[in-house]
């Protein structure tokens, strides 16, 4: 057997789960309806049953409620709507573990093997019928042999009913083709034919009813009769792997915190291992002090987000990656609450490439680069990573790079050969230096507070870009010089900078 | 009487490893990528720490030895280069055959911390050292001044031969000076040669052994390194 748990007028039942019992209790009596749309033109799209006895229609228009005066008009939430569903689908979860929702509001219970439990399917209506009623809703339910028709009773019956095997079509005969899953143009079909009942539809000759609507009119008919059976599209609750502890003063110490962290983390770890799950991506939320947030200053709150390049389920290693990152913070108020959550995610099952190069683990490479950023800082002042893979730009102008994520998994170009030259060692940023000229090429440089002679000079090499905007405007005249030093002969290479009028040395070919 | 042997005995039954003299095993070493340094010392050791050395204002090669090891690495192995001063050129660097997936690039010093660049670097360095990974860790020091470097205690050397001797690592300090002393297992000093040609096609570098603990081939070598333009 099947069951069906229909909410009626779900967005206004939905809006009213917020407020207390009483109070729920007390609005179900008032005319209520839900706007929607258009900020300047909302329109209705539920309402309840003391509202339509005031004559409002689903698609009126605010104004054209207002008019009629009394009724509690309130927007649309999604939010209750989803919160709703799922406390719907919390009391659904009690009385059957397979269950289908075909809709917002609406739920299909697979009763086969509860009888034990339940007792009669008449019983078993009651007490589901009780118990939503508790967790603040009014069902309609519905008991039959086949999902479908549990459906269309449950939709069209207030109240419990109870349609016994074998008298599927004759419950269902008074129901309107309306509600049958049927497209626009073989409904006009329909009551072109005078056919507006279920039974009417029943009654049809089944050959002739194929031979004009084809195996969707003998579907429609089965569904009719009551005679369709199938099992349910089980929906899987959404899985949430939060943890979160409150403390009873607030905390100002690394290590209370941790003592905390890691228990919340054991607990997480433990629930994805019995998910047979893993997670690739982690968030820390911290509240501060509840002081902090009345004085309004900043970092009432503090938000942190880890994504890993491979899953994970190592307690110990989610735990060194949150106490780097807690150990480099400052925060300006004790911390009162601490929240955990992770993403989970399906584990990595496939095999290791045996013929890679060994590259360093995932988890252990994650540590320490965390353990760098520790030492050395995240990004620098013109937003570059200041640890990474290295990446050229595509542009001409010289010294711009990128620095990107480092990970064990890069796919590298297996084409390039290493090729021994002369690499330049940069200044950064370039250093100002004065050059003399002699017929335009440089004879001396200024450099480190000595004039130092060129041996040779090679140039100019211009380039430029950017011409466009004058404040990334570059344009270079490249000349690489040859000066006599103390430690021998230095090669290095100078810009004057065309725009600016100056001369920089930009490296040393070293 | 307590003679010489009995002594002996007594000591090594207290303190085991008391009269044992360390030998540190020979355990591998990576190609530079110079054919001629190569030949004079077979390679950068594994398992040791490594000192190339240059003069700061002259083009010594140091720097294109460093790229030199980095993109031989590269090829199949991950490697580290921790840049104390952020010196490195990515360009060059790419034209010289490094892969840059496979190579973690540390720029000390970019971000106010409080730790000065030389430090953060000696801390990467041990951090990536620990990790135990990487094939090749070059901590490029040379652009800090020397009065600086040389405050470094020689325990801080000793503790990084100490723990690259239990990994698979070639370490490589490039600098000014050797600093490590015995700690080092090789030191190789570059400089240039006075140019030969008027064109500015390449340096002409020599390459000499400071410290190895194997025989080199040759106290010294001459070598030829051309421009990408050359």
């Amino acid at each position: 057997m099947f069951a069906c748990l229909y909410v009626s007028d779900f967005p206004v039942q939905a809006a009213l789960l917020t407020q207390a019992p009483d109070a729920r209790e007390a609005l179900k009596k008032s005319p209520i309806a839900i706007l929607d749309g258009p900020a300047n033109l909302p329109r209705v799209i539920a309402l309840n049953n003391p509202a339509r006895n005031l004559g409002i229609e689903i698609g009126m228009t605010k104004l054209q409620v207002e008019t009629c005066g009394g009724v509690r008009l309130r927007m649309r939430s999604t939010a209750d709507e989803d919160a709703g569903h799922a406390r719907l689908t919390e009391c659904a979860n009690l009385f059957s573990p397979v269950i289908e929702s075909p809709g917002s509001g609406i739920f299909l219970l697979d009763l086969a093997g509860t009888e034990r439990l339940l007792g009669s399917t008449k019983d078993a209506a009651h007490e589901m019928s009780a118990t939503a009623r508790e967790w603040g809703f009014d069902l309609h339910v519905a008991v039959a042999s086949s999902p479908d028709t549990a459906l269309y009773a449950a939709i069209s019956f207030a109240g419990i009913t109870v349609i016994p095997e074998g008298k599927e079509s004759e419950c269902l005969a008074r129901l309107k083709v309306d509600i049958l899953p049927v497209t626009p143009e073989k409904l006009r079909v329909l009551h072109g034919w005078g056919i507006y009942t279920f039974k009417s539809l029943a009654d049809l000759p089944v050959i002739a009813l194929t031979e004009r609507l084809g195996q969707e009119g003998q579907h429609l008919q089965r569904l009719a009769r009551g005679q369709v059976k199938r099992t349910l599209f089980p929906v899987s609750p959404a899985l949430r792997f939060v943890q979160s502890y409150e403390f009873d003063s607030p905390v100002e110490n690394l290590e209370s915190m941790s003592f905390v962290l890691n228990r919340l983390l054991q607990e997480i770890c433990s629930c994805l291992i019995e998910h047979a799950l893993s997670t690739n991506e982690v968030r820390l939320m911290l509240n501060l002090e509840a002081a902090q947030r009345l004085t309004g200053e900043k970092g009432e709150f503090y938000k942190r987000e880890w994504k890993l390049p491979t899953p994970t389920q190592d307690t110990k290693m989610l735990f060194a990656l949150i106490r780097l990152e807690l150990e480099r913070q400052t925060f300006v108020a004790p911390i009162s609450e601490m929240t955990v959550e992770v993403i989970p995610i399906k584990p990595l099952t496939a095999q290791g490439n045996l013929f890679a190069p060994p590259s360093p683990e995932a988890g252990q490479l994650e540590i320490s680069l965390a353990q760098v950023r520790t030492a050395i800082g995240g990004v620098d002042d013109m937003g570059r990573n200041c640890f990474g893979s290295p990446e050229l730009v595509d542009t001409h102008e010289p010294g711009v790079f990128s620095v990107a994520r480092f990970t064990s998994f890069a796919d590298v170009e297996k084409s390039r050969k290493p090729g021994t030259t002369v690499v330049l060692r940069r200044f950064r940023p370039a250093l100002l230096i004065s050059v003399e000229l002699k017929k335009d090429i440089p004879s001396a440089v200024l450099l480190f507070g000595k004039t130092r002679w060129a041996i040779e000079a090679s140039g100019p090499w211009c380039s430029s870009g950017n011409w466009w905007d004058n404040t990334i405007a570059w344009a270079h005249e490249e000349w690489d010089v040859r000066l006599k030093t103390e430690g021998g002969f230095g090669s290095f290479r100078i810009y004057r900078d065309r725009i600016q009028k100056q001369w920089f040395v930009e490296g040393m070919l070293d | 009487m307590i003679n010489a042997a009995l002594l002996r005995a007594e000591v090594e039954k207290r303190l085991p490893s008391a009269f044992m003299t360390y030998k540190p095993e020979y355990r591998g070493s990576i190609p530079t990528g110079i054919p001629a340094v190569d030949s004079l010392v077979q390679g950068i050791p594994l398992h040791a720490l490594t000192e190339i050395c240059g003069n700061d204002m002259a083009s010594s090669g140091k720097t294109s030895l460093m790229v030199s090891l980095l993109a031989e690495v590269s090829q199949n192995r991950c490697c580290a280069l921790v840049d104390a001063s952020d010196s490195f050129d990515p360009e060059t660097g790419y034209d010289a055959g490094i892969n840059f997936p496979r190579m973690l690039w540390v720029r000390c010093g970019k971000v106010k911390t409080k730790f000065s660049p030389l430090q953060q670097a000696f801390k990467v360095a041990d951090i990536l050292l620990q990790n135990g990974s990487f094939k090749l860790i070059a901590v490029d020091i040379s652009g800090i001044r020397e009065h600086v470097v040389r405050k470094i205690p020689l325990s801080m050397w000793y503790r990084f031969s100490r723990v690259v001797e239990k990994h698979s690592t070639a370490l490589v300090f490039v600098e000014q000076e050797p600093h490590a002393a015995s700690c080092a297992e090789l030191v190789l000093r570059l400089r240039t040669e006075p140019p030969r040609l008027d064109i500015f096609t390449g340096l002409d570098l020599k390459v000499e052994v400071l410290r190895s603990t194997k025989k080199p081939a040759r106290a010294e070598s001459g070598f030829f390194l051309n421009t990408q333009w050359a």
